[in-house]
């Protein structure tokens, strides 16, 4: 409240003005804790869910690879003070595998696609088509997950079950290939999953590097033509660096909505808790189990069913704000103050 | 911009309506600490929902496979008694029976009974069969779909197991004299969600082979299926026949309701070896027959009707259920449940052709009735 | 042939051939680029049309008018309407607060606190989100499947997204508007109500149509604090089930009745008619937003 000119225009007393702004600014306060607040109760929530899990399932949780809920109706007993049916035990192994393989295998996917694309919107293509283009992206990023995932379902994976993947498992038998080799499947699996989820992070991808490229300043490109650079050397020695981290700070947010996609990849993984033998093979991810087992999991009389799942969203949780960090800061360090896109290329 | 032209365009803004982005904004802040006051001061379990008079709405989740005939009761029940109306979802067996307990629905339904542990945990649960449904095994081995192969529970649970890897195995030919089995291989397709389906699967694996997979861990809605080579796995009924249409070779379990989608798709639906020795199909008669040999129903209702005792059985058959906590908020509300359930029940209305045929459910018996309109008794 | 001569030509050969391999890369990378923008927009028609060709073969104009317990979907579109509306309320006032409170009043330090926790928040699975909320508030706080719950969960996932907007869109609203109305002698309450959000309002208004657009494709958030009704919406707040489309298209495709598989697909359909009808109001509203501001901003 720094403006000390009273008489100027104020028709009301400037104390009046003062109390309904305090009481404004008090209510926009307590508005802006609410990210805050939220994080912390559903960390909060998540924990005392947890706790029977983490007692009962330890470093297990991240060494073994067998989940079950154990014998559902035998009566439930008593380990170490923790209530679970006999045969219980929860390895999330290769869940956290899964969510960490179909993310990457997203990114490796998507990368290329979304940074490609960006580069000649933004630098080869009129202005219209551009906005066009940009509309395209928009939609792109809009369409529901479970959407692409029926669409996943019904079209995209019998297409790459009965088209594709069996060219692909005919390259070369060299052992760097080995992952394509094998049964190709239904074609819901890791490779379908992958390519699902690189279309729902390619748009985030894209729209943050155009918006990155068109920022680039004129003078420097100008001056990289006029030294008879071709347009790809002066794109390496000027744009690609401006944009760099700003870019990966792109990618790190793609893979970080990728992470933790729960109904397509539900849709099109083939939800399969194993460790996927071939790029084809049925696996899952921890958010695509969270919301297939917790049906069952309520059935769970000792409710551990129940607490290992917070257990795992929990993991979830705490692997995406890690990765949504790393982004933020990697943007801030980009060369211009970007202003990162929250939206997903929206 | 100079100054002068500053002090016009501000003057020019100032001119408009006033402060109505920030009352609007004030007031959003305040309708939502006010909706939060609300909802705070909510009652505290699922209630009688008396909108005018006499009009009541239930609210029901739980099994897809009874969803649909759920769904037509109650409108069969509300066409003859007007003010009645109740939702029902579908997400899930499980849900269904944490709805019930949690008093977040006034039913749950579920296609596999209570647990023991449920029971001692909220003694205020009880659940009343309803109908019977039954499971087909379904295949597709070209030439063969419309053969009706025959299976049974250990040659099923090996294909699961990953031990009979090929159509053309001694095991397969030896239920199958005279029919040509190709060299081909076994595909089998098991549940990736968690299932009432799997559960029936499970059981029937379990009691005709204690030996097998399922023997050793007991059903499960989520069994753990051994690890085998060129398995599928899908989401739902209509992704097993889905992955099954698409699969050549696949063995699959799919409920009865589902036979259309089997008949469309033009899979094989295999006759099932019951406890007799006998091999049948999931008709009409053979799952009469089946729900027969159980003539002691227990008085919980939880009972399993899986490889039982017929001679002429279908083995694979189940009672749908719906989980309700005998205990009310209102004498009322526990009226119009007791009234709905025990219409939903009887042999002239809910439990009629008319309303079960199109779900291919058959009706309770005369015992089960019995134990059920008990069951439904107790809700008070 | 004197060897001056032949190292002569070595050297304009050696040239020629940079020159070649240059034009070759810039040729090479050009057309990389147009793959990859192919490989972009052709997935994208691919999924518009698989998922308009499933929908059309099914279609049926009463599926609009009926519910779903008769074969149609117009509670699920209501449902979805009235899940809209909360979230605009809850999510549009705490966002936009958020932000405004972010852009104008925060100290530096606090301000990049809130700023963080906010897009971090943008950043936490809706799985999670929908998980929390049926466990705390189903559960726990004993409101039953609720509108409620499932408003807030939507809500907690789109605030960061119209928080951000707000504060980008405040903090481009050029000092000179405010310093002239301070010249004027306008309080700090009106100038930012009457120029600053004023000037603001297009990139709020998009942000506010990015946290719709999220809302309406959602499922995980929903399906464990809404559940489900075949009935229209009842009223209440707490202890309601109530119908929207993401449910239909995620729970139908896996009903035994042919009716109810193809109101998945039609739900489906009309979902993606609705993001892309909230991308182009978006658009508009901007647009007239912006006319209004600059207008007044002359």
């Amino acid at each position: 409240m720094a403006q000390e000119a009273p008489g100027a225009g104020g028709k009301r007393p400037l104390e009046g003005r003062g109390r309904s702004l305090r009481v404004l600014r008090a209510l926009l306060g307590a508005a802006a804790g609410v990210p805050a607040l939220a994080l912390a109760a559903m960390v909060a929530v998540l924990l005392v869910e947890a706790m029977p899990a983490i007692r009962y399932n330890g470093l297990g949780l991240f060494t073994s690879g067998l989940w079950s809920i154990g014998s559902l109706y035998s009566q439930p007993v008593r380990t170490g003070g923790v209530l679970h049916l006999v045969g219980a035990h929860y390895g999330a192994l290769w869940l956290i595998v899964g969510t960490v393989e179909s993310s990457a295998l997203a990114l490796l996917i998507g990368f290329p696609v979304a940074y490609g694309a960006a580069v000649i919107i933004a630098e080869r293509l009129p202005r219209p088509l551009a906005a066009s283009l940009g509309l395209c992206l928009e939609v792109l990023a809009g369409i529901p997950s479970v959407v692409i995932g029926l669409w996943g379902v019904l079209v995209l994976g019998p297409f790459l079950a009965h088209d594709i993947y069996p060219e692909l498992a005919k390259l070369p038998d060299v052992p760097v290939l080995d992952f394509f080799r094998g049964g190709v499947g239904s074609g819901e699996g890791l490779l379908t999953a992958g390519l699902v989820l690189a279309l729902m992070i390619i748009p985030i991808i894209a729209a943050t590097s155009r918006d990155l490229l068109r920022q680039v300043p004129r003078a420097p490109k100008e001056g990289a033509a006029a030294l008879g650079m071709t347009r790809r050397e002066t794109f390496k020695a000027v744009q690609s660096r401006w944009i760099r981290s700003g870019v990966a700070g792109a990618a790190v947010l793609g893979l970080g909505r990728a992470l933790g996609e729960t109904i397509a990849v539900a849709l099109v993984s083939g939800s399969q808790i194993q460790n996927p033998s071939n790029i084809y093979d049925t696996m899952t991810t921890i958010a695509a189990t969270v919301v297939q087992q917790l049906d069952s999991a309520l059935t769970d009389p000792s409710h551990l069913a129940v607490r290992s799942l917070a257990e795992v969203a929990l993991v979830l949780l705490l692997i995406t704000l890690a990765v949504n960090s790393l982004a933020r800061l990697l943007v801030r360090r980009s060369a211009r103050d970007v202003a990162l896109p929250v939206g997903a290329g929206l | 911009m100079n100054a002068p032209s500053m002090r016009q365009a501000t003057r020019r803004l100032l001119a408009r309506r006033p402060k109505r982005l920030l009352l609007s904004l004030g007031s959003g802040l305040v309708a939502t600490a006010a909706l939060a006051g609300t909802v705070g001061a909510a009652p505290a379990s699922a209630s009688l929902r008396v909108t005018h008079h006499s009009a009541v709405q239930l609210t029901e989740d739980g099994s897809s496979l009874l969803y649909p005939l759920y769904q037509a009761w109650a409108a069969g029940y509300g066409k003859s008694h007007p003010g009645f109306s109740s939702t029902s979802g579908a997400d899930g067996s499980g849900t269904g029976i944490a709805d019930a307990e949690n008093g977040t629905t006034n039913f749950g339904a579920s296609d596999a009974y209570l647990p023991p542990g449920t029971y001692r945990q909220y003694p205020t649960i009880e659940n009343i069969p309803m109908a019977i449904s039954a499971q087909m095994i379904n295949y597709n081995v070209p030439g063969l779909n419309k053969d009706k192969l025959k299976l049974n529970g250990p040659v099923l649970a090996q294909m699961y197991e990953g031990k009979i890897r090929n159509w053309d195995a001694k095991a397969i030919r030896r239920l199958n004299p005279g029919v040509k089995l190709p060299n081909l291989r076994v595909v089998p397709i098991h549940r990736s969600d968690s299932s009432g389906d799997s559960f029936l699967f499970s059981s029937y694996l379990a009691f005709s082979d204690h030996g097998s997979f399922a023997g050793r861990q007991g059903p499960s809605t989520l069994p753990s299926f051994p690890a085998v080579e060129g398995e599928l796995a899908a989401k739902g009924n209509s992704g097993m026949v889905a992955a099954c249409a698409g699969a050549k070779g696949c063995v699959a379990y799919i409920g009865v309701s589902y036979h259309q989608d089997i008949a469309n798709d033009h899979l094989g639906m295999a006759l099932l070896e019951n406890r007799s020795g006998r091999f049948e199909p999931p008709y009409l008669k053979q799952i009469e027959a089946e729900a027969a040999s159980f003539p002691r129903v227990p008085a919980n209702g939880s009972i399993s009707l899986i490889y039982g005792p017929a001679k002429n059985g279908y083995p694979i058959i189940n009672y749908e259920y719906i989980v309700v906590r005998k205990n009310q908020p209102s004498a009322g509300l526990a009226a119009t449940m007791r009234a709905f359930l025990s219409w939903c029940i009887n042999p002239k209305h809910g439990n009629s052709t008319a309303y079960l045929d199109k779900v291919r459910f058959k009706p309770l018996p005369a015992a089960a009735e019995r134990v059920a309109s008990k069951l439904i008794s107790k809700i008070r | 042939m004197t060897s001056a001569a032949a190292s002569e030509r070595t050297l304009h050969w050696a040239e020629e051939r940079t020159a070649f391999s240059r034009r070759l890369a810039e040729k090479w990378s050009l057309s990389l680029t147009v793959l990859a923008l192919f490989l972009l927009v052709a997935p994208l028609f691919w999924v518009l049309g698989g998922v308009t060709d499933q929908a059309a073969r099914v279609w049926s104009w009463h599926m609009l008018t009926q519910t779903t317990a008769t074969g149609g979907l117009a509670n699920a579109i209501v449902g979805t309407f009235v899940l809209l509306a909360g979230v605009l309320v809850v999510a549009g006032a705490i966002g936009v607060g958020c932000g405004v409170y972010i852009a104008e009043w925060a100290v530096p330090r606090r301000r990049l606190l809130l700023r963080g926790a906010s897009e971090v928040l943008s950043g936490v699975p809706s799985i999670v989100i929908g998980y929390v909320a049926y466990v705390a508030l189903v559960v726990g706080l004993r409101w039953g499947y609720s509108l409620v719950a499932a408003v807030l969960a939507l809500s907690v996932l789109v605030i960061p997204y119209v928080a951000k907007s707000t504060e980008i869109a405040i903090s481009q609203v050029p000092t000179s508007y405010r310093e002239g109305a301070m010249a004027l002698g306008m309080g700090e309450g009106h100038v930012l109500g009457r120029i600053v959000l004023r000037s603001a309002l297009p990139g709020i208004v998009t942000g506010l149509t990015i946290a719709l657009a999220i809302s309406v494709g959602e499922t995980a958030p929903l399906l464990y604090t809404m559940s489900f009704s075949n009935g229209y919406p009842d009223g209440h707040l707490t202890h309601t089930t109530m119908g929207y489309l993401t449910y239909v298209a995620y729970i139908f495709w896996d009903e035994p009745s042919s009716a109810d598989q193809n109101l998945a697909h039609v739900a489906a359909l009309v979902l993606v008619l609705l993001v892309v009808a909230l991308i182009l109001l978006g658009r508009l509203l901007v647009r007239l937003t912006q006319r209004h501001s600059e207008g007044a901003g002359g």
